[in-house]
């Protein structure tokens, strides 16, 4: 095989892993549902810091 | 972890006290690895939202913002126990109504003075109400149509059921009664509170959809004409809107609207696009009778939310505006044609056709999912989906162009809610029986939403009614926003007491009986 053919091989390798790894990472987030237990931990903090905001607030 | 449809316990799913679920679902390969893809495509979504300043920016300012944080698990709601063609049409239908809001967030935040502060943007946009036919936008393409409301409030309450309570309280504390409705109530306390974006050449608010919204209006109306400085104009539709002798008024209260957005924006009437938006209606309408049809059938496809959420987004807010609705329209037909040919069903087992009517629960969006899975009930069509089915003119002509007034006016008089609840007992009460016997249901869900009183004011008439015709009609109270008045276990114990002691039946999936979700999302 070329030195080209055998680079590309590699690069193609690479990207597969990458592929995969994004796929591996993802799904696990995806199907445990980390995104919303993620989320659901930062609500209270938001909320908090919106009762600190200084408000025009009337009528 | 099962393939096939109904047979995970659902109640598995929830989290006790949780505001989260365990896990999503395994729908078998095919079915899992396209919602993951969807959830990817979600995220992508969001992950674009937030990647401008201003967007984050917003996040930190209005308390509103914080349901966001939800938007996935809106979807997997909805998604619950669905394969096949109904899990795409529910993508199809979600990922689009979420690509929309994302925009409209986005348009609010660059014209809004707090954050993006673009004044030449700010300068071509009309506000209008969150329950609010947009049809006097339909001739306006250049101009941007935002509604304040419809984020803040509505979408809110879909993401989390606890949204607008603050926001009732605000209201409250500032002196409104108690007994309105609170979605007109939360809107009216999203300004009080100082938590609106402030952009726009004008606002056009409208009576729809009754006495509470036109005190939330007034309210808001307040504030942005005496304080931001932004003219708003009242649309006040008729509401007896079944009547002859109130369309001449309706018409040229349109037309009053009309020449108000041009005074202010500066920007012309366009017939071109009025028509372009003429056809895309009446083609939404076209697909919508093509579902309802075969949900008269034992093979319903388009049912439940995925009929609800979808019709009041489509008919509604967009109104012929958003060319990508009508794909979707086209995707969504297509999908439930080839279920139809199959003959598949959504759910295990079937056993009861119902219509679902009334004003539906707000914080509890995903009780028709519950109904199918739990219980076995079909939920066919409901009263929000049963809105206008009338073709509007589409030809550019003379004559089309002042019929086109008329047109107008009557979608804005038919909004989804308003077009039952008022407009005289033949399309709240009567309407409701031919239903029944077209889509030959066995059953009436009968939303009773408290605060309402077009509504209250007839239950005894519903029960009449219902036991001459031997319907089966179930009671189910509800306070719209606010689930501190009725919990999500409360509106489903309505149901489980009626299945029990009048039907004697046991629940298909018995996990999803009693749910410990009053913290969830
Ligand atoms: S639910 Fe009833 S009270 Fe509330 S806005 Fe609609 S029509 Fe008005």
């Amino acid at each position: 095989m070329s030195n080209i053919g055998k680079t590309l091989l590699k690069l193609l390798g690479k990207l597969l892993l990458i592929a995969l790894g994004f796929f591996v990472v993802t799904f696990t987030v995806y199907f445990f549902n980390l995104d919303m237990k993620l989320t659901a931990a930062i609500e209270p903090f938001l909320l908090r810091h919106y009762d600190k905001i200084e408000r025009n607030t009337h009528l | 972890m099962a393939k096939e449809i109904g047979a995970d316990r659902f109640g598995d799913f929830y989290i006790d006290g949780g505001k989260v679920r365990r896990r999503r679902e395994w729908r078998g390969v095919s079915d899992t690895l396209y919602d993951y893809s969807r959830w990817l495509v979600i995220m992508a979504t969001l992950g674009k939202f937030v990647m401008k300043p201003r967007n984050v920016k917003a996040m930190f300012r209005y308390r509103w913002m914080a349901n966001y944080l939800a938007v996935p698990m809106m979807v997997d709601r909805h998604t619950q126990g669905l394969r096949g063609e109904y899990l795409r049409i529910c993508h199809t239908e979600q990922d689009l109504v979420i690509d929309d809001v994302a925009k409209l967030l986005d348009s609010l935040f660059r014209g809004d003075r707090r954050m993006g502060n673009d004044t030449e943007f700010s300068k071509k946009v009309v506000l209008v109400d969150e329950n609010e036919m947009t049809a006097v936008m339909m001739g306006f393409p250049t101009l941007k149509c935002l509604s304040r409301e419809t984020p803040s409030t509505y979408v809110s309450v879909l993401l989390n059921q606890h949204a607008a309570e603050h926001y009732i309280d605000v209201a409250q504390e500032f002196g409104l009664a108690g007994d309105v409705c609170p979605m007109p109530e939360a809107e009216a306390g999203v300004s009080i509170d100082d938590d609106a974006p402030v952009l726009g050449a004008c606002a056009v608010q409208c009576n729809t959809t009754c006495d509470g919204s036109l005190l939330g209006n007034g309210v808001i109306s307040r504030r942005l004409e005496l304080e931001d400085g932004i003219p708003v104009f009242q649309l006040a539709a008729p509401l007896r809107h079944r009547e002859d002798d109130v369309q001449e008024y309706a018409a040229q209260e349109i037309r009053n609207a009309i020449a108000f957005i041009e005074k202010h924006t500066g920007v012309q009437w366009d017939w071109k696009a009025y028509f372009e938006c003429a056809k895309r209606v009446n083609y939404a309408t076209k697909c919508r009778q093509e579902w309802l049809e075969m949900n008269r059938t034992p093979y319903p496809q388009v049912f439940g939310s995925n009929l609800a959420l979808y019709t009041e987004t489509n008919y509604m807010a967009i109104c012929g505006r958003v060319a990508a609705f009508e794909k979707a329209d086209r995707t969504i037909t297509r999908l439930a044609r080839q279920a139809y040919e199959k003959k598949m069903r959504a759910a295990k087992e079937y056993r009861h056709r119902a219509i679902v009517w009334g004003v539906q629960s707000h914080y509890y969006m995903d009780f028709l999912v519950w109904l199918l899975n739990c219980w076995g009930i079909v939920p066919l069509t409901d009263m929000l989906s049963m809105v206008s089915t009338r073709e509007i003119r589409e030809e550019d002509t003379p004559e089309n162009r002042e019929q086109a007034y008329y047109d107008m006016a009557w979608l804005t008089e038919n909004m989804i809610m308003r077009n039952r609840t008022h407009g005289g007992y033949r399309v709240l009460l009567d309407e409701l029986w031919e239903f029944t016997q077209q889509f030959n249901a066995d059953m009436v869900i009968l939303w009773e939403h408290m605060s309402c009183k077009a509504l209250d004011g007839m239950h005894g008439m519903f029960e009449d009614r219902a036991r001459e015709l031997g319907i089966h009609l179930v009671w189910v109270e509800h306070d719209l926003f606010d689930p501190r008045i009725i919990s999500r276990q409360g509106v489903r114990d309505q149901i489980n007491t009626y299945m029990r002691t009048v039907m004697r039946e046991e629940p298909i999936d018995p996990s999803l009986e009693v749910l410990h979700d009053e913290e969830s999302w």
